[in-house]
């Protein structure tokens, strides 16, 4: 058991606590400032921008990991990358990016490296106390704040699975955010397991690297190449979203109608849900892959077995590697989960309107959805709306109380059927429906008070 | 800027990229050690509707705003001064605007002269401008959009604008009413009637960072 420091906790007063320092927390604190709170940002690591710094212990990257979303679908809305970068900027130039904005908006003076907060407990009604999890040999620092934000990421805990015989496995097996190099893949016969981004992505260096690669996928998914009639394709498909709903439906088939023939080629069954509800696979090179032989495309695993690995169609292989392409499950550790309307069996939170703690209005998450676009627009937008609402909450009550209404009706609208059991579609939201719920919240925030 | 008014500008083509034109000068490239950096005050973007783009702030803007302690950009849009045509109207310049804001060190103030202060309402519309001047405002659009992050705005004319349907259009907007100074719109870029202007927009800065 952790043993806190006997000093009473520092009092911080009206001042806002972010957890973590990647994109979501940079964008957090920025707008907090920009809205005249006071900021402490606590970062565990020693760098900033989250998974997309490789020098952060933790980084999922793999190798040559670029943007699945456009840049002008990815960047922030009110600092845009520079207009000479590619379509879909590396992992590198979105460090670069994020450094930028941090240094362009003095958030390092914000920001407390190498402070994990351990834990935040509500006291004196709706603020926090927020204890920093103590470096070697000194005690635990306690602060209290108006207000935590918690803007962890959900890309740290990988989701393994465990078939038959695994444990027993006598081959190598690496989660994807292990495989940080390439050159691990020369020579090798690998399985890729997953049919996610990360899975396809990795895949297609196996198959121009490994000697040979398989691909196993439980469910297929949208494959949509980065281009469509000639335009990013997150860009192209989010034009058509702002046209009548007929219209859209003809357009959107029509513009898909390519990509879903080529992955019917493959053997790839489209689901028939479009591509804009869960993350869609975004990978022009994978189906090549699959069409020159160079990626092999199986089914589930069935089991492990000495060296070798059965799949569910009853074929077998004897790989060097086995690459689990799994994905992360969410787990936010800093907050006791009943705070953030994680109940009974779902280890999955609950927040209201994907952002808000349903039980302390004081508490917020940022970044915590999955909504199949570029998810740094959107964190904008969420830390936008809570700046506004911790302002309104502290002058207006009675406005807030309403607001809090709005809010608990609006959260229901953009749930997604959940349709399959990886964790990653548990965050999943509509993109359109939750913006313009976002939209909905802002407005409601920004209007004038009546008096 | 709005959401809705992002998610708008997401879904219509971007300009044409161009490399523009940039000038830039930081107290420390002045050589004079009676000049201090001072690294809490804000950068200063200036861009102009005059043909020359960037240049015309050369002879004493940059300078003098470098020597106030600040560093002292200026961008020449596409089509002025060393920058090349490209498609694309005020929407287009003031892309050109906020990508030269973006990759200036810290938040800058938008100093923007002419056609260039209608640039920079547009530009600041979408990204958190420190401050917005507007001198001696042209065509300035009927509504600009509310200033992201709420900066303080100055609009200095001319004695000679100061009833100009301009400078009511900026006192409208943003409710602030105008500095006037003396001499002519046109010369503002050197002289002592500049001198004057420039002056005065640097001591309502002073306090602000
Ligand atoms: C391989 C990969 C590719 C991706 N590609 C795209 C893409 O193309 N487009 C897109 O929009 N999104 C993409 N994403 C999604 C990505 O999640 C977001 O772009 C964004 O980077 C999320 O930022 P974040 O700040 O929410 O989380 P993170 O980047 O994970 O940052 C969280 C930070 O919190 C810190 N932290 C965690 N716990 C604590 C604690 N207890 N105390 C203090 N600090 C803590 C961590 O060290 C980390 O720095 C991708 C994700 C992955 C994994």
């Amino acid at each position: 058991m952790q043993e806190y420091s006997s000093q009473a906790a520092y009092d911080r007063g009206e001042a806002v606590c972010v957890i973590g320092a990647g994109a979501s927390g940079l964008i957090a604190v920025k707008n907090l400032r920009e809205n005249g709170f006071e900021v402490d940002c606590y970062e565990r690591d020693t760098v900033l921008g989250g998974l997309w710094n490789p020098q952060n212990q933790h980084s999922p990257l793999y190798p040559n990991t670029h943007l699945v979303t456009s840049r002008s679908q990815t960047e922030i809305p009110d600092f845009p990358m520079p207009d000479d970068w590619p379509d879909y900027p590396s992992a590198a130039q979105m460090l670069t990016y994020l450094t930028a904005y941090a240094k362009h908006f003095g958030l390092s003076e914000h920001i407390w490296y190498g402070s994990e907060i351990s834990t935040i407990e509500p006291v004196e009604g709706s603020r926090f106390e927020v204890i920093v999890k103590p470096a070697a040999g000194n005690a635990a620092r306690r602060l209290r704040y108006a207000a935590v934000i918690i803007a962890t990421g959900h890309h740290w805990a990988p989701n393994l699975p465990a078939y038959p015989g695994q444990d027993q496995y006598r081959g190598t097996v690496l989660h994807s955010s292990q495989l940080k190099d390439a050159s691990r893949l020369r020579g090798k016969q690998v399985l890729v397991v997953g049919g996610g981004n990360s899975g396809v992505d990795i895949a297609c260096e196996a198959a121009v690297n490994a000697a040979g690669c398989v691909h196993s996928v439980r469910r297929d998914s949208w494959h949509l190449p980065k281009y469509l009639g000639g335009e990013p394709a997150d860009y192209a498909l989010a034009r058509l979203g702002s046209r009548p709903k007929f219209l859209r439906r003809f357009l959107t088939d029509r513009i898909l109608k390519g990509p879903g023939r080529l992955a019917a080629r493959m053997g790839i069954d489209v689901p028939d849900h479009g591509p804009t509800g869960e993350e869609p696979v975004r990978n022009g090179r994978y189906l090549e892959h699959v069409g020159d032989g160079s990626i092999r495309r199986r089914g589930e695993v069935a089991r492990f077995d000495g060296y070798d690995v059965s799949f569910a169609d009853g074929t077998e292989m004897r790989p060097d590697l086995v690459v689990l392409a799994t994905g992360y499950r969410p787990k936010i550790t800093c907050a006791p989960p009943g705070l953030l309307g994680v109940d009974g069996d779902s280890p999955y939170p609950k927040l209201l309107a994907r952002m808000f703690s349903p039980r302390l209005e004081t508490l917020a998450v940022a970044g915590l959805v999955e909504p199949g676009v570029g998810v740094l627009p959107i964190v904008h937008w969420q830390t936008h709306a809570i700046a506004h609402w911790l302002h309104v909450r502290k002058g207006d009550p009675e406005r807030a109380a309403n607001f809090r209404r709005q809010v608990v009706s609006e959260s229901g609208q953009y749930e997604i059927e959940p349709s399959g059991a990886s964790p990653r579609h548990q965050l999943a939201v509509d993109a359109e429906a939750y913006l313009a719920s976002l939209g909905r919240i802002i407005d409601t925030l920004e209007q004038e008070p009546a008096k | 800027m709005s959401l809705s008014a992002w998610v708008r500008r997401a879904r219509t083509p971007a300009p044409a990229p161009v490399a523009r034109e940039f000038a830039f000068l930081e107290p420390a490239d002045l050589f004079d050690l009676e000049i201090k950096d001072d690294p809490e005050a804000s950068p200063v973007l200036c861009c102009t509707g005059d043909p020359a783009g960037a240049a015309a702030f050369n002879a004493l803007w940059l300078k003098r705003i470098a020597a106030s302690g600040r560093y002292a950009g200026a961008v020449s849009v596409r089509g002025q001064g060393g920058t090349p045509a490209a498609e694309g109207g005020v929407e287009a310049r003031a892309h050109d605007l906020v990508q030269a804001a973006v990759t200036v060190p810290r938040q800058a103030v938008f100093i923007g002269h002419r056609e260039g202060a209608s640039w920079a309402a547009l530009a600041a519309g979408r990204y958190p401008a420190a401050g917005l001047v507007l001198v001696s405002p042209r065509q300035f659009p009927k509504q600009p959009p509310k200033p992201v992050g709420g900066p303080p705005v100055l609009l200095v004319v001319s004695e000679s604008e100061a009833q100009s349907k301009e400078a009511q259009a900026v006192t409208d907007a943003y409710g602030v009413a105008p500095l006037t100074f003396a001499g002519s719109p046109d010369e503002v870029f050197k002289g002592a009637a500049a001198e004057g202007l420039l002056d005065a927009i640097l001591s309502w800065l002073a306090p602000k960072k």
